[in-house]
């Protein structure tokens, strides 16, 4: 099988805080670096290492996820990979007929039809007229807005920007797709379509770099991912295991941002009070597979208190694998009084039910002052991951958080309302 | 260079896609459409001939002063609608030089090839004032046209993309060619023939390539001559501003994305 890309000890270098674009100004930039000798930087300028040294292969057929927080190099691989841009030092190559989907809508034009899109954008990625003509109905069914082709497209819903967009770089066969965060604005059955369309590519020899904080859509894409921090390479395995090295940090970087917050109030009072443990319990005791989110749930908190803690206030979170806090609870809110002394113990807070949607959860504990509820008085601690069964199928963070206890109705006909009302 | 023209054939569909993308949109909703290419130049010429023959009249020989300017008002139209949208090709569009690879220059071209339709238009305008004005046929001269129309392209290409190009870096230079035009104009024989051109300056004259080039027009169209050694010069030195101002461009393109 043949290589795809090659990355080879990658450097990229922006220059940050280049406000002198004007003449004058940078006339007297040449001027002043001609006297340090240093040609060809302007004084008083950042600069900002992209990317540092990175290095990574792909077969034909292979797909790699890139993973990492804003600004930690995924997107500029992406660009260099397209020919947008040129590495500072260090060697690329690639052999395929390349096609990206870098940003929502790119190669389009808002005054044109999206017709007229179709067949900009397609040239724009290197087909000839005769060529999208021949896939242009496949296109236009894939992105299932056949009604409003011949509407301009900046009156397009962004979800309908990105279908066409979608459309035109998965028709094209590709033998590289590069894919950035665009499919998250998708809904959910399309996301499902891209990801089948994202199969059959591989299957077909296409390889695809994959951009998303979608951690679903990553898994069930990439079976290889590439962990990005600051530019340079973290860590490089499967999938899996990136994304979980890669959520700890995320925990990691969050406690230190809680406790640094009052670092004061810690040293004097942390340290004493330390949680050891974070469970969570499902009916059938501690958790290893899925909880129904139509059962309880009991998150226990270990403590292990080295001096008398006294009154505290407890709170837990409960946060999805993209970070996002679904709940709070707090022992102040609902009325509930603790008092530490020295020892281990257990808090327990049970959850009857726990009625989040389909997906993977942690909890996460804190010991915070009676009164103050911004001092924290224990490190946090946060459970394993959990997954939550609920009604809906997929993994999919745009179909809300919540799924409530429901109950339908229907009444037939027309509604007088004050009878309507009794028969409630 | 060989290499960034087979590119640029490869990319031939991009440039008619984009050439008529530039064109929808400028016509879109406009109500004179494609009649501004003519009302503009038409206009100019009408007050040009106005001063010009009335209150500080130029000899313009056996030539009615209307098709006389017309004749290189035309062309001059042409190059400055030109470089003007040239200069503004890629930053108006970096939303697509930063998120997609494309041949960079296909923008500017297409913003030319756009304008060529103008001078298309205005040109049959141009072929009605000398059927009224009865200008001399000259067929062996009209195998000249072609020629000059290269070295205008030339010229023009080698002068947008080197703009093109450089208002990425500096915005000031958009408000430089406003201003270079304007001296430009004058630099030309537009409003007055070659010939008052004072004689210690004649011999620099055409290292100007676009004097040379409406010269050349007004010979072959109006005068029934052929284009004198002038149009050597010219040549040379549209080529040299094609080659310089192309080399440029292609260096200087792969850092677009990161500056604009």
């Amino acid at each position: 099988m043949k290589t795809t890309i090659r990355f080879e000890h990658v450097f990229k270098q922006y220059r940050l805080g280049l406000t002198r674009t004007s003449l004058p100004g940078v006339i007297s930039g040449w001027f002043k670096s001609l006297g340090k000798r240093t040609a060809n930087e302007f004084p008083g300028e950042r600069k900002f290492w992209a990317l540092q040294d990175v290095s990574f292969e792909l077969k034909q057929g292979e797909s790699l996820a890139l993973i990492g927080a804003n600004g930690a190099g995924k997107t500029t691989i992406l660009k260099l990979l397209a020919n947008i841009t040129r590495p500072t030092s260090g060697f690329i190559n690639i052999d395929g007929r390349l096609s990206a989907l870098i940003e929502l809508g790119a190669g389009f034009h808002p005054d044109l039809t999206g017709r007229e899109n179709i067949f900009l954008n397609g040239t724009i990625l290197g087909l000839s007229r005769k060529q999208i003509a021949d896939r242009y109905d496949e296109i236009v069914a894939f992105s299932e807005i056949e009604q409003f082709i011949d509407t301009p497209v900046k009156r397009y819903s962004s979800g309908m920007a990105v279908r066409l967009g979608f459309a035109v770089a998965s028709c094209i066969q590709p033998e590289i797709l590069l894919v950035d965060e665009v499919l998250a604005v998708g809904d959910a059955s399309f996301q499902q379509k891209c990801l089948h369309r994202i199969h059959s590519l591989i299957d077909n020899g296409t390889s695809i770099i994959f951009v998303s904080h979608n951690f679903y859509l990553v898994q069930a894409a990439c079976r290889t991912a590439l962990y990005l921090e600051m530019g340079q390479v973290k860590h490089f395995g499967e999938t899996k295991e990136i994304i979980d090295h890669y959520e700890e940090d995320l925990h990691q970087a969050r406690s230190r941002r809680f406790t640094t917050s009052d670092p004061k109030h810690y040293e004097e009072e942390g340290g004493n009070l330390e949680i050891t443990k974070v469970e969570v319990w499902g009916a059938n005791g501690l958790t290893s597979d899925f909880v129904p989110n139509t059962h309880s749930a009991q998150i226990r908190i270990h403590y292990h208190a080295y001096k008398a803690a006294g009154r505290v206030q407890v709170s837990v979170f409960i946060r999805r694998s993209d970070g996002l806090t679904c709940c709070t609870m707090r022992t102040k809110l609902d009325g509930y009084e603790i008092s530490l002394n020295s020892g281990e113990g257990i808090v327990s807070l049970y959850v009857e039910p726990l009625q989040l949607v389909t997906g993977t959860y942690f909890a996460e504990a804190w010991f915070l002052n009676e009164s103050d509820s911004m001092a924290i008085v224990s490190k946090g601690g946060r459970s394993d991951w959990f997954s939550i069964k609920g009604q809906g199928l997929s993994y999919d963070n745009n179909n809300g958080v919540f799924e409530p206890h429901t109950r339908w109705s229907h009444h037939a006909g027309l509604l007088d309302s004050s009878r309507s009302r009794s028969q409630e | 260079m060989f290499i960034h023209s087979k590119s640029l054939f490869q990319a031939r569909d991009l440039l008619w896609a984009w050439t008529t993308r530039n064109i929808q949109a400028r016509y879109q909703q406009s109500a004179l459409g494609w009649l501004w290419a003519i009302v503009q130049p038409g206009a100019q010429v009408i007050i040009f001939t106005l001063i010009f023959t009335r209150f500080v009249p130029i000899d313009t020989g056996s030539i009615p002063y209307p098709v006389f300017s017309f004749v290189a008002v035309t062309p001059w139209t042409f190059l400055a609608a030109s470089l003007t949208d040239m200069s503004q090709a890629l930053v108006a569009n970096m939303n697509l030089v930063n998120k997609i690879y494309f041949p960079r220059e296909v923008l500017p071209i297409a913003a030319m090839l756009a304008r060529l339709l103008d001078f298309g238009v205005a040109v049959c305008l141009l072929v009605l004032l000398m059927l009224y004005y009865r200008a001399p046929a000259y067929p062996a001269g009209w195998l000249f046209l072609p020629v000059i129309l290269i070295i205008q392209l030339a010229l023009i290409l080698g002068l947008g993309l080197a703009s093109a190009a450089a208002n990425v870096f500096f915005r000031d230079v958009q408000s430089l060619l406003t201003l270079g035009l304007q001296v430009w104009f004058y630099a030309c024989p537009i409003i007055y023939p070659a010939t008052m051109v004072p004689e210690p300056i004649r011999p620099f004259y055409f290292l100007n390539p676009m004097a040379g080039v409406i010269e050349a027009y007004r010979d072959v169209l109006l005068n029934g001559r052929l284009p004198g050694n002038y149009l050597i010069i010219s040549a040379g030195m549209a080529l040299g501003i094609f080659v310089i101002g192309y080399w440029f461009f292609k260096r200087v393109e792969f850092q677009f994305a990161d500056i604009i």
